[in-house]
Order: C-alpha cells, then structure tokens, then sequence
C-alpha cells in the first residue's frame, strides 16, 4: 500500500491570506503529482471552509490561527480545518434551492453546498474552543 | 486575474482569465458594474483561460445575470473549460445562463 502523505498549514484570519494558501497548495499538488481536477477541488473545498471561517467565526479583532491539514493516501483524501471561532456547524445551514431561476436565486449560501457536492463526506465537531471540520474524499 | 474587453458588433466580449477567489472576485464584480455604467448590456463572458471560480466568483455572475435581465440585456458564456462546467452543474448554475462553446456560437446565439 501507497504510503500516506501529510502536509500541514497554519493560516492567520485575513481573506488575502487564501491566495498565497491556494499556492502553496498548487505546488504540493505538484510535489505529490495530483491532477488538476483534483487540485482545484481541494482549493476550492478549503477557501469555501476557510472564507467563511475568516468572515464570520470571529468577533473581535484580534489574529487568530486556523489549521489545516491534508493528507491523502491511494484511495482517499482527507482536510481537516480548526480554528478557535464561535461555535458554528456548517453541516447545519439550509442546503440553497439550485433549481430556482436567477431572479429568485439568493446571493450566497453556495460555499458549504459546494463543498458537500465535492466531497463524500462532512463531519463537524466542537471540542472546547475549537471548530473541528473533517472532509473526506475518495479519489 | 485578468480581463480584457472587445466589442463584437452588438455585444461587448470581457475575456476573464485566472482564478475567480474570494480575494479577487470583488475585481470582477468591478469591472462588470464599469461595463453596466458605460450602457454596455450585452455581454458575453469569454471563460477560455478562467481556471478557476468559488462562490464568490459564481456570485459576482450571479449577480451579473440580475442585473443583465433587469436591463433587459443579453449575458452569455462561452469557452468553459470542464471544470468550471462541473462547477457550474452541480451548483445548479448551468441553468442560469445561456453557455456557448465557442464565442462565435454564442455572437450567433447558435447553441
């Protein structure tokens, strides 16, 4: 069996953060030869998580860090992200009605519907003062 | 990002290249209004070398789309690469909008 491979990031909470992440994410992918599906895939799954962590998990203005983890084996890919916002189950909003036409269609409340149709599964948890949010994908 | 705009007889083409993020999907929200306020109400949306959009970048055409039927306007795509259509699929946005698979197609409205 193909070993399995780690990598971790530390993250503050500023949105122009996501763009040097979504870098270095690109060149891990290359590093462990994944596809450009699936590379854009990750990076999409974690700036939904971590977009919505920076702008609405906190209330204060201090620095704050958020956790990400990735590891992939043959079969299967795992993110998980932490972080010490307000409680917030992102597996708990309202799934956003994608059949309605675009007058009626609300703006936002795409990002976590995204990362539910990405990946095959979501698993949220609190423990303390931390968001735990586990994505698994087989690939 | 980048963009470029071209006028092809009644439509004004925005070739949008790059990735579509959070960080920078306020830059093309930008530059759609700009086009908006210049009277410019058909539009097509070139996405050739767009590699990449999340949901601020779908809401910014989103948002566009609104805008365009509240003119009375023409907003189409063309040229998506496979995954930005799947993007587009699963998020129900393939409905939203006419997508043409060449530019061409779509200044002919030719679907």
């Amino acid at each position: 069996m193909e070993k399995q491979k780690n990598k971790y990031f530390i993250i503050e909470n500023k949105i122009d953060q996501l763009s040097s992440l979504a870098e270095k994410i690109e060149d891990l992918a290359d590093e462990w030869k994944l596809s450009q599906d699936l590379t854009m895939k990750i990076n999409l799954v974690i700036e939904e998580a971590l977009s919505n962590i920076i702008l609405y998990a906190f209330n204060d203005k201090d620095k704050h860090e958020i956790r990400i983890s990735i590891s992939i084996d043959k079969n299967n890919l795992e993110i998980t992200i932490k972080d010490d916002g307000i409680l917030f189950n992102p597996l708990a909003q309202k799934k956003p009605n994608i059949n309605l036409p675009a007058e009626e269609r609300p703006i936002g409340g795409l990002g976590i519907f995204l990362m539910s149709q990405i990946m095959d599964k979501m698993h949220y948890s609190r423990d303390k003062n931390q968001n735990i949010l586990k994505l698994n994908k087989s690939i | 990002m980048n963009m470029k705009s071209e006028k092809f007889q009644n439509f004004t083409v925005l070739r949008i290249e790059g990735k579509i993020d959070t960080a920078r999907s306020s830059v093309l929200e930008d530059e759609i209004n700009r086009l908006f306020d210049n009277g410019e109400k058909n539009l097509i949306f070139n996405c050739k070398k767009m590699n990449y959009i999340s949901s601020s970048g779908l809401r910014v055409f989103l948002v566009a789309q609104k805008k365009s039927t509240s003119l009375n306007g023409k907003l189409y795509l063309c040229n998506l690469q496979p995954g930005i259509q799947e993007i587009f699929r699963i998020s129900g946005f393939s409905n939203l909008f006419k997508i043409f698979e060449t530019q061409e197609a779509a200044l002919e409205n030719k679907q």
